[in-house]
């Protein structure tokens, strides 16, 4: 009210009033004091207000960008169901994804084994005077985790956010509602040979950066631990079972569809040129790394108590 | 006849589009000119369905593209071609497959009629052995032609130009100026043109309309237009600062 009676543009920097036409008002320092809280605490509430605008916009933005994700992936589920998949372009999205990450999952998963050798060998020797159960730690811990979570996290990297830079180009210079004035749908045309290309090559990648890691383990154990090779692979073999192997190949095709799903979407959505591609890459890569985390922990639940472990 | 009836559409709180009306007749050509930023492109993108209006329809023939299926709307596609104004060529695919990817979504066309269609359309645009380079091998003016190749490759009825002569010489704008008229007169393409250059819309339009602050403000021939005293199409016509059409000078 009171800077209602005053006006806000009156008002120097720090919040205090001229003395100026006001002298029946401050004339006390009783009223001076009142002034100075009620003018922190519109201060307090205003600020107040401000962060609850702000947090309320990020979750309406959030749950929009959920919705258009969702809607897009039921979209994308149409057009594989009813056919008129393009079998070339999905072959080359495959080539792409696997091809781009090979390399990089080869020496990420040998050094991935070897570390967890150099690890478990110290632990071991410290408990037991000698390295023991080697192999069959190290694919425990690759086979049902490491290698699908840290197989993702490369995937979703490199291919996510190529992925999402590529649509996002296209949509920042038009491409994508050219595709829509020429009669095709940018969705079937784009996003399902993507998808299907991550879907069926993340698995792939797993089982790959699963069988190098323990050869990167099996490399440490025996030049570092003098453990034997055969010794080394009995324990692995004696431990994998079909449904050990099952528990971490499933993960990796969930895995699979949050990364095509985000990268998409966020290419998709990519808008104020250049600098917004930038922001629609590393939100992709930081989206799907985050949700690979969550769903690994639920996964894990629901494939545990289907007891597939 | 394309028409459009009442369209109003905002982005947020912006307002570009305020209930916008007019009808192209067949083999007509209307140009739209206007001061940048007042809603010619979004107009444009309308018409085509790239942009979804908040109230107001878009008829294409018998076709409510505001509110029609999914085959419809392939179906009014197949009967405008859409020139962008930054040309927007798929940068993976190489000159020959962007003019042809019409035809091949759009058409029934064998590979052999694919591939004298393209040639004939990149000749039309002046474009001799380009078939095979890639868009970021060309330079702005080429992508542009190329762009114009690609939306008339599949003999649409309709064609919606959104600055089709920015950023080209005088010289090839008048080329794409008498395309422009050679499809009218032989193909009988009826067109809609979105341009600041004064020059060609007074050579290729049949009317003129101008769009002001998401309204049309002046509907007319091409010497009325000349003749109008409507003092916001004489500043724009005249390309004067003085007028009621604000522009601000920090100089």
């Amino acid at each position: 009210m009171v800077l209602k009676l005053l006006g806000n543009e009156n008002l120097p920097e720090g919040g205090r009033f001229p003395s100026e036409g006001i002298e029946n008002f401050f004339e006390s320092s009783e009223s001076m004091k009142r002034w100075e809280l009620f003018r922190k605490s519109e201060i307090k509430v205003g600020l107040f207000f401000e962060k609850a605008k702000k947090a309320t916009g990020s979750i309406v933005s959030f749950l929009e960008g959920l919705g258009k994700a969702v809607k897009m992936t039921m979209e994308m589920t149409v057009y594989i169901f009813k056919g008129g998949i393009s079998l070339k372009d999905t072959a080359l999205q495959m080539v792409e994804v696997g091809w781009k990450s090979f390399p990089i999952i080869m020496v990420t998963s040998f050094f991935v084994g070897m570390v967890l050798a150099l690890q478990m060998g110290t632990a071991t020797i410290s408990f037991f005077n000698e390295p023991v159960y080697l192999g069959m730690i190290i694919s425990f811990c690759l086979i049902k985790e490491l290698g699908p979570v840290l197989t993702a996290m490369v995937v979703s990297g490199s291919i996510g956010a190529a992925i999402t830079a590529e649509l996002g180009t296209m949509k920042i210079n038009d491409q994508l509602d050219a595709l829509y004035t020429l009669g095709t749908n940018p969705i079937r045309y784009l996003v399902v040979s993507r998808f299907l290309a991550c879907f069926f090559m993340l698995p792939l990648l797993t089982v790959i950066a699963n069988i190098v890691g323990i050869f990167g383990g099996m490399f440490i154990a025996n030049y570092l631990w003098d453990v034997p090779s055969n010794i080394y692979f009995s324990e692995v073999l004696d431990f994998i079972s079909l449904l050990t192997f099952l528990h971490g190949f499933i993960k990796s095709f969930f895995f699979a569809m949050v990364i095509a799903i985000v990268a998409c979407h966020k290419g998709f959505n990519a808008k104020n040129g250049a600098g917004g591609v930038g922001i629609a890459t590393t939100s992709s890569v930081i989206y799907s790394m985050v949700f690979i985390l969550i769903s690994d922990y639920f996964l894990t639940m629901l494939l545990t108590t289907l007891n597939v472990k | 006849m394309i028409k459009v009836e009442n369209i109003h559409k905002s982005f947020g709180f912006k307002r570009v589009l305020c209930g916008v009306n007019l009808e192209v007749y067949d083999s007509e050509t209307l140009v739209i000119v206007g001061s940048s930023g007042m809603g010619k492109s979004v107009l444009l993108k309308t018409i085509v369905g790239l942009v979804k209006p908040d109230t107001g329809s878009v008829l294409i023939e018998d076709i409510n593209i505001t509110k029609c299926s999914s085959s419809d709307l392939h179906l009014a596609r197949k009967r405008v071609g859409y020139v962008f104004q930054e040309a927007a060529l798929f940068d993976s695919l190489s000159i020959f497959e962007n003019v042809a990817f019409g035809l091949r979504t759009l058409t029934s066309l064998k590979e052999d009629e694919i591939k004298q269609r393209v040639r004939r359309c990149l000749e039309m645009v002046c474009l001799n052995n380009v078939e095979s380079l890639r868009p970021s091998e060309l330079s702005g003016g080429m992508k542009k032609r190329v762009g114009i190749a690609r939306a008339i490759a599949y003999k649409p009825r309709y064609i919606l130009y959104d600055e089709p002569t920015a950023g080209l010489d005088p010289v090839m704008s008048d080329i794409i100026n008498e395309l422009i008229m050679y499809l009218k007169k032989h193909l009988k393409v009826t067109s809609i043109i979105v341009t600041h250059d004064m020059k060609s819309a007074y050579k290729i339009a049949d009317r003129i309309m101008m769009l002001h602050e998401g309204k049309m403000i002046f509907d007319g021939r091409p010497e009325e237009t000349r003749q109008t005293k409507n003092e916001y199409v004489r500043q724009f016509v005249e390309g004067s600062t003085r007028g009621p059409i604000v522009a601000d000078k920090n100089f």
